[in-house]
Protein backbone atom coordinates (compact mmCIF):
# COMPACT_ATOMS: atom_id res chain seq x y z
CA UNK A 1 0.00 0.00 0.00
CA UNK A 2 2.61 2.48 0.52
CA UNK A 3 4.33 1.92 -2.95
CA UNK A 4 0.70 3.21 -4.22
CA UNK A 5 0.58 6.14 -1.56
CA UNK A 6 3.86 7.16 -2.51
CA UNK A 7 3.27 7.12 -6.48
CA UNK A 8 -0.25 9.26 -5.98
CA UNK A 9 1.65 11.80 -4.17
CA UNK A 10 4.25 12.13 -6.86
CA UNK A 11 1.78 12.02 -9.07
CA UNK A 12 -0.46 14.26 -7.75
CA UNK A 13 2.67 16.89 -7.17
CA UNK A 14 3.66 16.72 -10.60
CA UNK A 15 0.45 17.33 -12.12
CA UNK A 16 -0.11 20.61 -9.67
CA UNK A 17 3.62 21.85 -10.36
CA UNK A 18 2.95 21.80 -14.07
CA UNK A 19 5.52 19.64 -14.97
CA UNK A 20 6.76 20.31 -18.30
CA UNK A 21 7.76 16.93 -18.96
CA UNK A 22 4.32 15.36 -18.43
CA UNK A 23 2.38 18.16 -19.66
CA UNK A 24 4.90 18.38 -22.99
CA UNK A 25 4.39 14.24 -23.34
CA UNK A 26 0.38 15.71 -22.93
CA UNK A 27 0.61 18.19 -25.71
CA UNK A 28 2.65 16.10 -28.05
CA UNK A 29 -0.22 13.62 -27.41
CA UNK A 30 -3.21 16.17 -28.19
CA UNK A 31 -1.23 18.25 -31.36
CA UNK A 32 -0.66 14.30 -32.82
CA UNK A 33 -4.35 13.10 -32.00
CA UNK A 34 -6.25 16.38 -33.12
CA UNK A 35 -3.96 16.20 -36.78
CA UNK A 36 -5.01 12.60 -37.14
CA UNK A 37 -8.42 12.72 -36.25
CA UNK A 38 -8.42 15.86 -38.92
CA UNK A 39 -6.94 13.88 -41.74
CA UNK A 40 -9.38 10.77 -40.85
CA UNK A 41 -12.24 12.80 -40.35
CA UNK A 42 -12.08 14.93 -43.26
CA UNK A 43 -11.82 11.44 -45.63
CA UNK A 44 -13.55 9.27 -43.67
CA UNK A 45 -16.69 11.08 -43.37
CA UNK A 46 -17.68 11.88 -47.24
CA UNK A 47 -16.22 8.36 -48.05
CA UNK A 48 -18.89 6.64 -45.66
CA UNK A 49 -22.02 9.11 -46.96
CA UNK A 50 -20.54 7.63 -50.07
CA UNK A 51 -20.50 3.95 -49.30
CA UNK A 52 -24.14 4.94 -47.75
CA UNK A 53 -25.71 6.31 -50.87
CA UNK A 54 -24.33 5.45 -53.88
CA UNK A 55 -25.11 1.88 -55.19
CA UNK A 56 -21.93 0.72 -57.44
CA UNK A 57 -20.49 -2.69 -58.47
CA UNK A 58 -18.41 -3.70 -54.80
CA UNK A 59 -20.20 -1.51 -52.79
CA UNK A 60 -20.53 -4.59 -50.00
CA UNK A 61 -17.13 -5.94 -50.50
CA UNK A 62 -15.95 -2.12 -49.91
CA UNK A 63 -18.36 -2.00 -46.87
CA UNK A 64 -16.42 -5.39 -45.64
CA UNK A 65 -13.85 -4.14 -46.10
CA UNK A 66 -13.89 -0.89 -44.17
CA UNK A 67 -15.52 -3.19 -41.07
CA UNK A 68 -13.19 -5.40 -41.25
CA UNK A 69 -10.38 -3.06 -40.86
CA UNK A 70 -12.26 -1.90 -37.49
CA UNK A 71 -10.70 -4.77 -36.14
CA UNK A 72 -7.32 -4.28 -36.69
CA UNK A 73 -4.80 -4.45 -33.85
CA UNK A 74 -2.90 -1.51 -33.43
CA UNK A 75 0.15 -2.92 -33.41
CA UNK A 76 -0.21 -5.13 -36.49
CA UNK A 77 -0.68 -1.76 -38.59
CA UNK A 78 2.25 -0.11 -36.79
CA UNK A 79 3.75 -3.23 -37.80
CA UNK A 80 2.94 -2.65 -41.20
CA UNK A 81 3.78 0.83 -41.34
CA UNK A 82 7.09 0.26 -40.58
CA UNK A 83 7.68 -2.09 -42.87
CA UNK A 84 6.68 0.91 -45.87
CA UNK A 85 8.99 3.79 -43.84
CA UNK A 86 11.82 1.73 -42.63
CA UNK A 87 15.53 2.54 -44.96
CA UNK A 88 14.85 -0.26 -46.49
CA UNK A 89 11.10 -0.31 -47.18
CA UNK A 90 9.63 1.21 -50.12
CA UNK A 91 9.01 4.57 -48.80
CA UNK A 92 12.23 4.72 -46.67
CA UNK A 93 13.65 7.58 -48.49
CA UNK A 94 11.37 9.98 -46.89
CA UNK A 95 12.69 9.65 -44.02
CA UNK A 96 9.75 9.54 -41.68
CA UNK A 97 10.21 6.79 -39.66
CA UNK A 98 10.73 7.71 -35.92
CA UNK A 99 8.75 11.04 -36.75
CA UNK A 100 5.54 12.47 -34.95
CA UNK A 101 4.21 12.48 -38.59
CA UNK A 102 4.95 8.44 -38.54
CA UNK A 103 2.37 8.46 -35.90
CA UNK A 104 -0.43 10.58 -37.22
CA UNK A 105 -0.18 8.21 -40.20
CA UNK A 106 -0.42 4.93 -38.52
CA UNK A 107 -3.21 6.96 -36.45
CA UNK A 108 -5.02 8.10 -39.56
CA UNK A 109 -4.83 4.25 -40.90
CA UNK A 110 -6.56 3.13 -37.84
CA UNK A 111 -9.20 6.31 -37.29
CA UNK A 112 -10.05 5.98 -40.88
CA UNK A 113 -12.25 2.35 -40.80
CA UNK A 114 -13.94 4.02 -37.87
CA UNK A 115 -14.84 6.91 -39.56
CA UNK A 116 -15.48 5.57 -42.72
CA UNK A 117 -17.68 2.23 -41.11
CA UNK A 118 -19.40 4.86 -38.54
CA UNK A 119 -20.10 7.57 -40.68
CA UNK A 120 -21.73 4.94 -43.19
CA UNK A 121 -23.90 3.58 -40.53
CA UNK A 122 -25.33 7.16 -39.42
CA UNK A 123 -25.67 8.33 -42.30
CA UNK A 124 -27.82 5.20 -43.26
CA UNK A 125 -30.06 5.90 -40.40
CA UNK A 126 -31.02 8.86 -41.55
CA UNK A 127 -34.62 8.84 -42.41
CA UNK A 128 -34.57 8.35 -46.94
CA UNK A 129 -37.81 10.90 -47.35
CA UNK A 130 -34.88 13.38 -46.25
CA UNK A 131 -32.84 12.60 -49.67
CA UNK A 132 -35.40 12.28 -51.90
CA UNK A 133 -37.18 15.84 -50.06
CA UNK A 134 -34.09 17.29 -50.50
CA UNK A 135 -33.55 16.47 -54.41
CA UNK A 136 -37.27 16.93 -55.24
CA UNK A 137 -36.81 20.17 -53.79
CA UNK A 138 -34.03 21.24 -56.45
CA UNK A 139 -30.71 20.73 -54.47
CA UNK A 140 -28.23 19.44 -56.62
CA UNK A 141 -25.85 16.37 -55.20
CA UNK A 142 -23.99 18.65 -52.55
CA UNK A 143 -26.39 20.35 -51.19
CA UNK A 144 -28.43 16.87 -50.83
CA UNK A 145 -25.28 15.43 -48.92
CA UNK A 146 -25.39 18.57 -46.98
CA UNK A 147 -28.45 18.07 -45.53
CA UNK A 148 -28.54 15.01 -45.10
CA UNK A 149 -25.69 15.07 -42.84
CA UNK A 150 -27.21 17.87 -41.26
CA UNK A 151 -29.79 15.28 -40.19
CA UNK A 152 -27.24 12.80 -38.90
CA UNK A 153 -25.22 15.06 -37.10
CA UNK A 154 -25.40 14.42 -33.56
CA UNK A 155 -24.44 11.17 -34.80
CA UNK A 156 -21.68 12.28 -36.95
CA UNK A 157 -20.23 14.33 -34.13
CA UNK A 158 -20.44 10.80 -32.21
CA UNK A 159 -18.07 9.62 -34.95
CA UNK A 160 -15.44 12.02 -34.84
CA UNK A 161 -15.36 12.05 -31.25
CA UNK A 162 -15.21 8.30 -31.51
CA UNK A 163 -11.78 8.40 -34.38
CA UNK A 164 -10.61 11.05 -31.50
CA UNK A 165 -10.59 8.04 -28.84
CA UNK A 166 -8.94 5.61 -30.80
CA UNK A 167 -5.92 7.35 -31.73
CA UNK A 168 -5.36 9.07 -28.54
CA UNK A 169 -5.53 6.19 -26.52
CA UNK A 170 -3.61 3.71 -28.80
CA UNK A 171 0.11 2.67 -27.89
CA UNK A 172 0.78 -0.43 -30.51
CA UNK A 173 1.33 1.91 -33.83
CA UNK A 174 3.00 4.84 -31.92
CA UNK A 175 5.52 2.82 -30.48
CA UNK A 176 6.61 1.09 -32.93
CA UNK A 177 6.38 3.74 -35.64
CA UNK A 178 7.51 6.39 -33.29
CA UNK A 179 10.00 4.95 -31.34
CA UNK A 180 9.20 6.97 -27.97
CA UNK A 181 11.98 9.26 -28.45
CA UNK A 182 12.14 11.77 -25.53
CA UNK A 183 10.58 15.39 -26.68
CA UNK A 184 9.22 14.31 -30.27
CA UNK A 185 7.59 10.92 -30.45
CA UNK A 186 6.99 10.06 -26.47
CA UNK A 187 3.62 10.28 -26.26
CA UNK A 188 1.08 9.37 -23.21
CA UNK A 189 0.50 6.14 -24.34
CA UNK A 190 4.26 4.97 -24.91
CA UNK A 191 5.49 7.06 -22.30
CA UNK A 192 3.53 5.73 -19.31
CA UNK A 193 5.12 1.79 -20.78
CA UNK A 194 8.45 3.50 -20.89
CA UNK A 195 8.38 4.22 -17.11
CA UNK A 196 6.49 1.92 -15.54
CA UNK A 197 9.06 -0.63 -16.85
CA UNK A 198 11.75 2.07 -15.72
CA UNK A 199 10.07 1.88 -12.32
CA UNK A 200 9.21 5.26 -12.01
CA UNK A 201 5.44 3.95 -11.41
CA UNK A 202 4.98 7.92 -9.82
CA UNK A 203 5.84 9.34 -13.19
CA UNK A 204 3.87 6.63 -15.17
CA UNK A 205 0.76 7.39 -13.11
CA UNK A 206 0.56 10.90 -13.65
CA UNK A 207 0.72 10.48 -17.32
CA UNK A 208 -2.09 7.99 -16.87
CA UNK A 209 -4.13 10.09 -14.71
CA UNK A 210 -4.04 12.72 -17.58
CA UNK A 211 -4.58 9.91 -20.50
CA UNK A 212 -8.04 8.61 -18.08
CA UNK A 213 -9.38 12.16 -18.15
CA UNK A 214 -8.76 12.50 -21.92
CA UNK A 215 -10.62 9.10 -22.18
CA UNK A 216 -13.51 10.03 -19.90
CA UNK A 217 -13.89 13.39 -21.47
CA UNK A 218 -14.16 11.76 -25.00
CA UNK A 219 -17.04 8.95 -23.06
CA UNK A 220 -18.83 12.05 -21.70
CA UNK A 221 -19.12 13.90 -25.14
CA UNK A 222 -19.97 10.51 -26.81
CA UNK A 223 -22.96 9.76 -24.26
CA UNK A 224 -23.78 13.28 -24.66
CA UNK A 225 -23.88 13.41 -28.73
CA UNK A 226 -25.47 9.86 -29.17
CA UNK A 227 -28.25 11.11 -26.47
CA UNK A 228 -28.69 14.18 -28.30
CA UNK A 229 -28.60 12.78 -31.45
CA UNK A 230 -31.45 10.03 -30.61
CA UNK A 231 -33.96 12.86 -29.22
CA UNK B 1 -44.71 -5.15 -61.81
CA UNK B 2 -45.87 -1.74 -60.33
CA UNK B 3 -46.81 0.60 -63.29
CA UNK B 4 -48.01 -1.00 -66.81
CA UNK B 5 -48.87 2.38 -68.62
CA UNK B 6 -48.63 2.64 -72.65
CA UNK B 7 -49.59 6.57 -71.90
CA UNK B 8 -49.88 8.80 -69.40
CA UNK B 9 -49.90 12.60 -69.73
CA UNK B 10 -49.83 15.80 -67.56
CA UNK B 11 -51.39 18.61 -69.48
CA UNK B 12 -49.53 21.81 -69.23
CA UNK B 13 -51.97 23.81 -66.95
CA UNK B 14 -54.70 22.35 -64.55
CA UNK B 15 -56.03 19.94 -62.20
CA UNK B 16 -55.29 16.68 -63.07
CA UNK B 17 -56.36 13.80 -60.54
CA UNK B 18 -55.30 10.36 -60.34
CA UNK B 19 -58.02 8.31 -58.40
CA UNK B 20 -57.66 4.86 -56.86
CA UNK B 21 -57.55 2.20 -54.37
CA UNK B 22 -53.91 1.89 -52.02
CA UNK B 23 -51.12 0.07 -53.67
CA UNK B 24 -52.51 0.82 -57.56
CA UNK B 25 -49.09 2.54 -58.21
CA UNK B 26 -50.07 6.26 -57.70
CA UNK B 27 -47.37 6.89 -55.77
CA UNK B 28 -45.03 5.47 -58.26
CA UNK B 29 -46.29 7.45 -61.04
CA UNK B 30 -45.55 10.58 -59.04
CA UNK B 31 -42.41 9.73 -58.51
CA UNK B 32 -42.06 8.82 -62.36
CA UNK B 33 -43.59 12.33 -63.06
CA UNK B 34 -40.89 14.07 -60.73
CA UNK B 35 -38.10 13.00 -62.51
CA UNK B 36 -37.06 11.08 -59.17
CA UNK B 37 -36.99 7.36 -60.76
CA UNK B 38 -36.46 6.41 -64.66
CA UNK B 39 -39.00 3.75 -65.46
CA UNK B 40 -37.37 0.52 -65.84
CA UNK B 41 -38.84 0.71 -69.58
CA UNK B 42 -39.75 3.09 -71.72
CA UNK B 43 -39.56 7.36 -71.22
CA UNK B 44 -40.48 10.23 -69.72
CA UNK B 45 -40.92 13.26 -71.81
CA UNK B 46 -40.63 16.57 -70.97
CA UNK B 47 -42.50 19.16 -73.57
CA UNK B 48 -41.83 16.53 -76.37
CA UNK B 49 -38.43 16.06 -75.14
CA UNK B 50 -36.61 12.46 -73.83
CA UNK B 51 -35.86 13.18 -70.17
CA UNK B 52 -32.19 11.71 -69.55
CA UNK B 53 -31.96 9.35 -66.76
CA UNK B 54 -29.20 11.78 -64.99
CA UNK B 55 -31.89 14.13 -64.98
CA UNK B 56 -30.26 17.57 -64.90
CA UNK B 57 -31.06 19.50 -62.02
CA UNK B 58 -32.55 22.60 -64.05
CA UNK B 59 -34.96 20.43 -64.95
CA UNK B 60 -35.85 18.80 -61.97
CA UNK B 61 -36.75 22.30 -60.56
CA UNK B 62 -39.48 22.52 -62.29
CA UNK B 63 -41.62 20.11 -60.88
CA UNK B 64 -41.93 19.30 -57.01
CA UNK B 65 -43.28 16.59 -55.26
CA UNK B 66 -44.42 16.58 -52.35
CA UNK B 67 -45.08 12.76 -50.36
CA UNK B 68 -48.02 11.18 -49.01
CA UNK B 69 -46.38 11.19 -45.28
CA UNK B 70 -43.78 14.40 -46.24
CA UNK B 71 -41.21 15.15 -43.86
CA UNK B 72 -39.89 18.43 -42.46
CA UNK B 73 -36.03 19.01 -41.80
CA UNK B 74 -34.64 19.96 -38.64
CA UNK B 75 -35.36 23.62 -38.12
CA UNK B 76 -38.34 25.33 -37.79
CA UNK B 77 -41.14 25.47 -40.15
CA UNK B 78 -39.82 28.82 -41.71
CA UNK B 79 -36.52 26.97 -42.46
CA UNK B 80 -38.41 24.54 -44.48
CA UNK B 81 -39.78 27.06 -46.51
CA UNK B 82 -36.97 28.80 -47.28
CA UNK B 83 -35.05 25.76 -48.00
CA UNK B 84 -35.95 25.15 -52.09
CA UNK B 85 -34.96 29.36 -52.36
CA UNK B 86 -32.08 29.10 -50.80
CA UNK B 87 -31.00 26.14 -53.16
CA UNK B 88 -32.13 28.57 -55.94
CA UNK B 89 -29.94 31.57 -54.44
CA UNK B 90 -32.49 33.88 -54.35
CA UNK B 91 -32.49 36.83 -52.16
CA UNK B 92 -33.05 37.75 -48.68
CA UNK B 93 -36.23 40.30 -49.49
CA UNK B 94 -37.48 38.44 -52.27
CA UNK B 95 -37.44 35.19 -50.11
CA UNK B 96 -39.49 37.16 -47.11
CA UNK B 97 -42.19 38.53 -49.99
CA UNK B 98 -42.61 34.42 -51.18
CA UNK B 99 -42.65 33.25 -47.49
CA UNK B 100 -45.37 36.09 -46.83
CA UNK B 101 -47.99 35.23 -49.77
CA UNK B 102 -47.19 31.48 -49.07
CA UNK B 103 -47.92 31.83 -45.38
CA UNK B 104 -51.02 33.76 -45.30
CA UNK B 105 -52.12 31.68 -48.23
CA UNK B 106 -52.01 28.07 -46.22
CA UNK B 107 -52.78 29.91 -42.96
CA UNK B 108 -49.29 29.11 -41.34
CA UNK B 109 -48.73 32.16 -39.32
CA UNK B 110 -48.56 30.35 -36.02
CA UNK B 111 -46.75 27.93 -37.09
CA UNK B 112 -43.93 29.82 -38.17
CA UNK B 113 -41.53 29.13 -34.82
CA UNK B 114 -42.67 25.31 -34.42
CA UNK B 115 -40.48 22.36 -35.00
CA UNK B 116 -41.35 19.31 -36.79
CA UNK B 117 -42.35 17.27 -33.22
CA UNK B 118 -44.44 20.14 -32.72
CA UNK B 119 -46.51 19.81 -35.64
CA UNK B 120 -49.86 17.60 -36.42
CA UNK B 121 -49.84 15.41 -39.30
CA UNK B 122 -52.01 17.65 -40.75
CA UNK B 123 -50.13 20.65 -40.11
CA UNK B 124 -47.00 19.17 -41.32
CA UNK B 125 -48.49 17.93 -44.72
CA UNK B 126 -49.81 22.19 -44.97
CA UNK B 127 -46.38 23.27 -44.60
CA UNK B 128 -44.95 20.60 -46.84
CA UNK B 129 -47.07 22.27 -49.63
CA UNK B 130 -46.62 25.47 -48.73
CA UNK B 131 -42.82 24.65 -49.14
CA UNK B 132 -43.30 23.41 -52.66
CA UNK B 133 -45.80 26.27 -53.35
CA UNK B 134 -42.97 28.60 -52.54
CA UNK B 135 -40.92 27.62 -55.56
CA UNK B 136 -42.97 28.36 -57.86
CA UNK B 137 -42.97 25.06 -60.25
CA UNK B 138 -44.01 24.46 -63.13
CA UNK B 139 -45.31 21.00 -62.31
CA UNK B 140 -46.50 20.26 -58.87
CA UNK B 141 -47.17 16.78 -57.63
CA UNK B 142 -49.11 15.99 -54.70
CA UNK B 143 -49.41 12.89 -52.85
CA UNK B 144 -52.78 12.44 -50.98
CA UNK B 145 -52.30 15.58 -49.91
CA UNK B 146 -55.23 15.97 -47.78
CA UNK B 147 -55.15 12.67 -46.40
CA UNK B 148 -54.50 14.08 -42.69
CA UNK B 149 -56.50 17.44 -42.89
CA UNK B 150 -60.08 17.49 -42.03
CA UNK B 151 -62.14 19.11 -43.89
CA UNK B 152 -61.89 22.37 -43.43
CA UNK B 153 -58.06 22.59 -44.23
CA UNK B 154 -58.22 20.18 -47.23
CA UNK B 155 -60.70 22.73 -48.51
CA UNK B 156 -58.01 25.66 -47.81
CA UNK B 157 -55.56 23.65 -49.33
CA UNK B 158 -57.45 23.01 -52.56
CA UNK B 159 -58.27 26.19 -52.63
CA UNK B 160 -55.29 27.39 -52.37
CA UNK B 161 -54.14 24.80 -55.38
CA UNK B 162 -56.78 26.55 -57.48
CA UNK B 163 -56.13 29.89 -56.71
CA UNK B 164 -52.12 29.34 -57.47
CA UNK B 165 -53.51 27.94 -61.11
CA UNK B 166 -55.85 30.72 -61.73
CA UNK B 167 -52.78 32.90 -61.12
CA UNK B 168 -50.31 31.78 -63.39
CA UNK B 169 -49.72 28.38 -65.72
CA UNK B 170 -49.58 25.42 -63.35
CA UNK B 171 -49.85 21.81 -63.51
CA UNK B 172 -51.39 19.96 -60.35
CA UNK B 173 -51.08 16.33 -60.84
CA UNK B 174 -52.71 14.81 -57.40
CA UNK B 175 -53.42 11.68 -56.14
CA UNK B 176 -56.27 10.42 -53.83
CA UNK B 177 -58.41 8.02 -53.14
CA UNK B 178 -61.06 10.53 -52.22
CA UNK B 179 -63.38 10.72 -55.23
CA UNK B 180 -65.24 13.54 -53.87
CA UNK B 181 -62.04 15.55 -53.75
CA UNK B 182 -61.27 15.12 -57.29
CA UNK B 183 -64.59 15.31 -57.96
CA UNK B 184 -64.91 18.88 -56.69
CA UNK B 185 -61.91 20.16 -57.34
CA UNK B 186 -59.95 18.65 -60.52
CA UNK B 187 -60.55 19.67 -64.33
CA UNK B 188 -59.82 15.84 -65.25
CA UNK B 189 -59.75 12.85 -63.51
CA UNK B 190 -57.85 9.28 -64.83
CA UNK B 191 -58.27 5.95 -62.58
CA UNK B 192 -55.88 4.06 -61.82
CA UNK B 193 -56.15 0.17 -60.57
CA UNK B 194 -53.47 -2.58 -60.59
CA UNK B 195 -51.22 -0.38 -62.05
CA UNK B 196 -52.93 0.14 -65.19
CA UNK B 197 -55.02 2.74 -66.38
CA UNK B 198 -58.63 2.40 -66.16
CA UNK B 199 -60.56 2.98 -69.50
CA UNK B 200 -63.47 4.25 -68.38
CA UNK B 201 -64.51 6.92 -64.87
CA UNK B 202 -63.04 5.69 -61.88
CA UNK B 203 -66.06 4.75 -59.53
CA UNK B 204 -67.14 1.40 -59.43
CA UNK B 205 -63.82 -0.13 -59.36
CA UNK B 206 -63.21 -3.58 -57.75
CA UNK B 207 -60.70 -6.52 -57.64
CA UNK B 208 -62.30 -9.69 -58.27
CA UNK B 209 -61.57 -13.37 -59.13
CA UNK B 210 -63.15 -14.37 -62.55
CA UNK B 211 -64.80 -18.18 -62.44
CA UNK B 212 -63.52 -20.12 -65.39
CA UNK B 213 -65.65 -20.27 -68.70
CA UNK B 214 -66.51 -17.96 -71.51
CA UNK B 215 -69.59 -16.01 -71.41
CA UNK B 216 -72.13 -14.83 -68.41
CA UNK B 217 -70.65 -15.21 -65.26
CA UNK B 218 -70.91 -14.10 -61.40
CA UNK B 219 -68.05 -12.12 -60.00
CA UNK B 220 -68.18 -11.88 -56.17
CA UNK B 221 -67.39 -8.06 -54.33
CA UNK B 222 -67.83 -8.17 -51.10
CA UNK B 223 -71.49 -9.93 -50.29
CA UNK B 224 -72.42 -9.09 -53.64
CA UNK B 225 -72.80 -11.21 -57.08
CA UNK B 226 -71.96 -9.03 -60.07
CA UNK B 227 -73.14 -10.65 -63.56
CA UNK B 228 -71.00 -9.62 -66.03
CA UNK B 229 -70.18 -10.97 -69.53
CA UNK B 230 -66.16 -12.07 -70.49
CA UNK B 231 -64.84 -14.66 -71.72
CA UNK B 232 -61.52 -13.68 -69.10
CA UNK B 233 -60.74 -15.90 -66.11
CA UNK B 234 -58.53 -15.52 -62.58
CA UNK B 235 -57.73 -11.72 -61.70
CA UNK B 236 -59.24 -8.99 -62.80
CA UNK B 237 -60.46 -5.62 -62.27
CA UNK B 238 -64.23 -4.71 -62.80
CA UNK B 239 -65.62 -1.01 -63.52
CA UNK B 240 -69.72 -0.57 -63.44
CA UNK B 241 -69.62 2.85 -65.38
CA UNK B 242 -71.99 5.39 -63.26
CA UNK B 243 -73.79 6.12 -66.12
CA UNK B 244 -74.68 2.53 -67.04
CA UNK B 245 -76.74 2.40 -63.52
CA UNK B 246 -80.51 3.02 -63.46
CA UNK B 247 -81.51 4.28 -60.53
CA UNK B 248 -85.23 3.73 -59.03
CA UNK B 249 -87.23 3.17 -55.34
CA UNK B 250 -88.31 -0.27 -56.13
CA UNK B 251 -86.97 -3.73 -58.10
CA UNK B 252 -88.53 -2.60 -61.68
CA UNK B 253 -88.82 -5.22 -64.32
CA UNK B 254 -86.36 -5.19 -67.05
CA UNK B 255 -83.65 -7.35 -68.65
CA UNK B 256 -80.70 -5.87 -66.45
CA UNK B 257 -78.94 -8.91 -64.88
CA UNK B 258 -78.01 -6.85 -62.30
CA UNK B 259 -80.53 -5.60 -59.53
CA UNK B 260 -79.39 -4.76 -56.33
CA UNK B 261 -81.00 -3.00 -53.51
CA UNK B 262 -79.89 -1.02 -50.75
CA UNK B 263 -80.00 2.57 -48.88
CA UNK B 264 -78.45 5.92 -50.19
CA UNK B 265 -75.02 6.83 -48.18
CA UNK B 266 -74.78 10.43 -49.62
CA UNK B 267 -75.16 12.58 -52.50
CA UNK B 268 -72.90 14.61 -54.35
CA UNK B 269 -73.40 17.53 -57.12
CA UNK B 270 -71.17 17.66 -59.72
CA UNK B 271 -68.83 20.38 -60.60
CA UNK B 272 -71.20 22.06 -63.08
CA UNK B 273 -73.88 21.20 -61.67
CA UNK B 274 -75.76 19.00 -64.26
CA UNK B 275 -75.32 15.92 -62.51
CA UNK B 276 -75.77 14.26 -59.34
CA UNK B 277 -73.60 11.24 -57.88
CA UNK B 278 -75.49 9.15 -56.18
CA UNK B 279 -74.02 6.82 -53.59
CA UNK B 280 -75.26 3.69 -52.15
CA UNK B 281 -74.58 0.76 -49.66
CA UNK B 282 -75.93 -2.36 -51.58
CA UNK B 283 -75.09 -5.70 -49.67
CA UNK B 284 -71.97 -4.24 -48.09
CA UNK B 285 -70.35 -2.80 -51.30
CA UNK B 286 -70.44 1.23 -51.91
CA UNK B 287 -71.78 2.01 -55.72
CA UNK B 288 -72.27 5.37 -57.54
CA UNK B 289 -74.78 6.15 -60.31
CA UNK B 290 -74.48 9.50 -61.95
CA UNK B 291 -77.64 11.06 -62.67
CA UNK B 292 -79.63 14.60 -63.93
CA UNK B 293 -80.38 16.41 -60.95
CA UNK B 294 -83.87 17.09 -62.17
CA UNK B 295 -83.93 12.99 -61.97
CA UNK B 296 -82.79 12.85 -58.55
CA UNK B 297 -85.32 15.52 -57.78
CA UNK B 298 -88.02 13.37 -59.23
CA UNK B 299 -87.06 10.62 -57.36
CA UNK B 300 -87.22 12.30 -54.19
CA UNK B 301 -84.06 10.82 -52.85
CA UNK B 302 -82.26 11.55 -49.52
CA UNK B 303 -79.54 10.02 -47.48
CA UNK B 304 -80.44 6.97 -45.69
CA UNK B 305 -83.46 6.25 -48.18
CA UNK B 306 -84.23 2.92 -49.82
CA UNK B 307 -82.90 2.33 -53.29
CA UNK B 308 -82.59 0.66 -56.41
CA UNK B 309 -79.32 0.37 -58.52
CA UNK B 310 -79.92 -1.78 -62.17
CA UNK B 311 -77.64 -2.17 -64.74
CA UNK B 312 -76.81 -4.48 -67.32
CA UNK B 313 -74.22 -7.42 -67.50
CA UNK B 314 -72.85 -5.75 -70.70
CA UNK B 315 -72.58 -2.12 -68.83
CA UNK B 316 -69.76 -3.87 -66.44
CA UNK B 317 -66.09 -3.29 -67.93
CA UNK B 318 -63.55 -5.79 -67.48
CA UNK B 319 -59.90 -4.74 -67.39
Amino acid sequence: MDFLAEAFRRAWGLLVAGDSEVYGIALLTLKVAVVATVISCVVGLPLGYFLATRRFWGRRAALTVVNTALAFPTVVVGLLLYGLLSRRGPLGGLGWLYTWQAIVIGDVLLALPIAAALSAAAIQGVDPRIRRTAETLGAGSWRTAWTVAREARFALAAVITAAFGQVVAEIGAAMIVGGNIRGSTRTLTTAVALYTSQGDFGLALALGLVLLLLALVVNIALQMLQGRGSG
Amino acid sequence: MVLDLEHFAVPRTGILAVVGHNGAGKSTLLRLLALLEAPTEGQVLWNGAVVPRRTPAALRRRVTLVEQRPILFRGTVRDNLVYGLEVRGIGRTAVNGIIGDVVDRLGLQTLLGRRRHELSDGEVQRVAVARALALRPDVLLLDEPASSADRAAAGALYRALVAERMARPLAVCIASHQLEDAYRWADDIRALAEGRLSPVTPENLFRVDLPAGDGVKNARVGNVDIVVLTDRTGPAVLAIPPTDIFVSRERLPSSARNVLTGRVRGMAIERFGAGVHVRADVGGVELVAAITAEAARDLALAPGGAVVFSFKATAVRVF
